[in-house]
């Protein structure tokens, strides 16, 4: 169980150009696990998560979901893996013309061949799965900020994704909302077996949710250091890596 | 890898049903089953259903059961469920709504009672944005005439770049569509003209039309939907990002940073744009005119002399100055308009354009008849 490795991402370089963002970057990820990948501004999280789902092709290397290789699959092979993930975006990406249900039901009608019944019962139960019954009928402007994450998260788990994908998903909200979305996140996961890869900035969520963290910085175009939170919390032979989990400003 | 489907299998035990899914009870299966083969009779008392061979399942597993338990409820038979193993209890725990809390926008009352309603919250709405626009409107009108004693409260810098945009930029698209208007008119009206042997009058029918009415209308309607929709979607793309608030907030005032230069702009390029396809215009039906009729160019241009008054030329230009006053404000009204994000931004933009073609229309009739009771 220990070696069930769900991703697997293999010498990735990206380069823009000129411009190269990540080099030879590797890691894996096991099935079940919240892996939280961080770093400071600039340094390649958001382009790493590009490559990881599949919206942008590495320059070299490869990403392997489940052993099969995104990177180099063909248009349909890539969208039946693309099918394993669900992406909670950093400014949500709701549909506003849509209501809550009307989206977590557009995710289902494009994959599935659900009945009505059951396709509604289905939404209930996510909607349910995130504390928003209620609100099946509401439009995104007529919610919250962190109802608004908590609706795009059920609409990420629309389909039953075997990884569910964060990008920032505390970033806009307050500390009491986030620590909510972290509970719902650690529930989930530990209630569903998902594996969750989370970017985020929040210091406070890393230490709460995070099994395992990678972090990356500008200086190397990759990773400095791998492993459990506490470890990289008290990592004083890394002085980036200590800095940056203690929040102490660096030098000049 | 082969995949596994769903098979319900149904076990008839006198009055009861055992009821046996095996296989993958998942999304992706679902089109696998079919409640309504369930053998189901009157004498039906209870459904067991027996979950030990279900070898994979979602969420679908749970709509699944909810189904099956609902289909028992309505026709009062007894439900029971079975073979369900730790770990499948855990995911039901989990995901299984626990009670059924009443939607909060749920709609209450009779129909009656909500057509009703429906019609007052319309007509609420459309007084609200009626007040809106007025008091819209006064406050343009207030900071367009305090332009007079204080020219510099408006931000000038803006200005040229959205005269640029609104009048040069529009001009080849005006150009051409009034030049075509001229071209038409002249070849329909050369048609009527030549039965009668009035072919000289084809410059009074193309000089009087086009300087009028089919410029000027045809030039306001292009620039509303060119500038009037631009407008609309850039102003109410700020507001969904809140640099009209961020601009507020730096003691900005955003009638005079966003919505004057534009019907400036507006106002005092659509003359221009007026006058040019006025000579465009008129040189279509000369176009029309010397190819179809017995008219010379010289004659042609005679004619236009003496027909055309300065009345005809102005009238068009006043209108065309209202037009552009009318488009700019509107436009900018309904991008001040936008709430909520990119679907607001879309309905307004369209809005803008539809009620700046209406008031266009509306205003020009207005304006014939007050001219000819003025006798321009």
């Amino acid at each position: 169980m220990e070696d069930d490795f769900i991703i697997e991402a293999q010498n990735i370089t990206v380069r823009y150009g000129e411009l190269t963002v990540l080099e030879d970057v590797n890691f894996k990820i096991r099935r079940g696990e919240i892996f939280v990948i961080v770093g400071g501004s600039g340094c390649g999280k958001s382009t790493l998560l590009r490559q990881l789902i599949g919206l942008e092709v590495p320059t070299e290397g490869q990403i392997l979901i489940e052993g099969e290789n995104l990177s180099e699959a063909s248009q349909d092979d890539s969208s039946s893996i693309m099918k394993k993930f669900g992406i909670l975006f950093q400014s949500n990406g709701l549909f506003a013309s849509m209501t809550i249900g009307e989206n977590v039901k557009l995710a289902l009608d494009s994959n599935t061949s659900l009945d009505e019944e059951t396709a509604d019962r289905i939404i209930d139960i996510k909607l349910n799965s995130v504390g928003l019954i209620n609100y099946k009928n509401f439009y995104p402007s007529e919610i919250s900020g962190g109802m608004q994450k908590r609706a795009a998260l059920a609409r990420a788990m629309a389909l039953d994704p075997d990884i569910l994908f964060f990008d920032e998903p505390s970033s806009g909200l307050d500390p009491l909302t986030a620590s909510a979305l972290d509970k719902l996140i650690i529930e989930l996961n530990a209630g569903l077996n998902t594996t969750m890869v989370i970017i985020t900035h929040d210091l406070a969520s890393i230490l709460t949710i995070s099994h395992r963290v990678l972090m990356l910085d500008k200086s190397v175009k990759g990773v400095i250091t791998e492993g459990k939170p506490e470890e990289l919390l008290n990592m004083k032979e890394n002085e980036l890596v200590y800095n940056f989990f203690n929040r102490i400003p660096m030098e000049g | 890898m082969s995949k596994k489907i769903v098979q319900i299998d149904y076990v008839n035990e006198g009055d009861s049903i055992a009821m046996k899914p095996s296989g993958e009870l998942v999304m992706t299966n679902a089109d696998n089953y079919d409640l309504k083969q369930m053998p189901i009779t009157k004498d039906t008392k209870s459904i067991t259903l027996d979950m030990e061979n279900v070898e994979r399942y979602d969420t679908f597993m749970l709509a699944f059961i909810y189904r099956v338990e609902t289909m028992c409820k309505e026709k009062e038979i007894k439900f029971e469920m079975i073979g369900v193993n730790t770990d499948m209890q855990s995911y039901l725990d989990l995901l299984m709504p626990k009670d059924e809390a009443e939607p909060e926008k749920e709609e209450k009352g009779s129909k009656f009672v909500l057509k009703v309603e429906n019609l007052g919250n319309k007509i609420k709405t459309n007084l609200t944005d009626i007040h809106g626009f007025v008091e819209y409107f006064g406050i343009l009108t207030t900071k367009m005439l305090k332009l007079f004693v204080k020219p510099l409260s408006m931000r000038w810098e803006d200005f040229p770049s959205q005269m640029f945009r609104s009048g040069v930029m529009a001009l080849p698209i005006t150009i051409l569509i009034v030049f075509l208007i001229g071209l038409i008119t002249g070849y329909q009206g050369a048609t009527q003209l030549k039965r009668f042997g009035a072919d000289m009058f084809i410059a009074d029918l193309i000089g009087i039309s086009i300087t009028r009415e089919l410029s000027p209308l045809m030039v306001a309607i292009l620039v509303a939907g060119r500038s009037g929709s631009a407008f609309a979607a850039e102003i109410g793309s700020m507001k969904v990002t809140d640099e009209i608030n961020a601009m507020t907030s730096m003691g900005y005032d955003k009638y005079e940073f966003l919505v004057l230069p534009r019907v400036l702009a507006v106002v005092l390029s659509m003359p221009f744009i007026v006058m040019i396809c006025n000579v465009v215009g008129l040189f279509g039906g000369l176009i029309a005119a010397i190819s179809t009729l017995d008219v010379t160019v010289i004659s042609y241009i005679n004619r236009l002399e003496m027909s055309l008054t300065y009345g005809d030329i102005a009238s068009g230009l006043i209108k065309s100055l209202f037009f552009g006053f009318v488009i700019a404000a509107i436009g900018c009204y309904k991008g001040l308009k936008v709430e909520g994000g990119a679907d607001s931004v879309g309905r307004m933009t369209t809005s803008s354009v539809v009620a700046s073609v209406f008031m266009i229309i509306l205003s020009d009739a207005i304006f014939t008849f007050i001219f000819q009771a003025i006798g321009i």
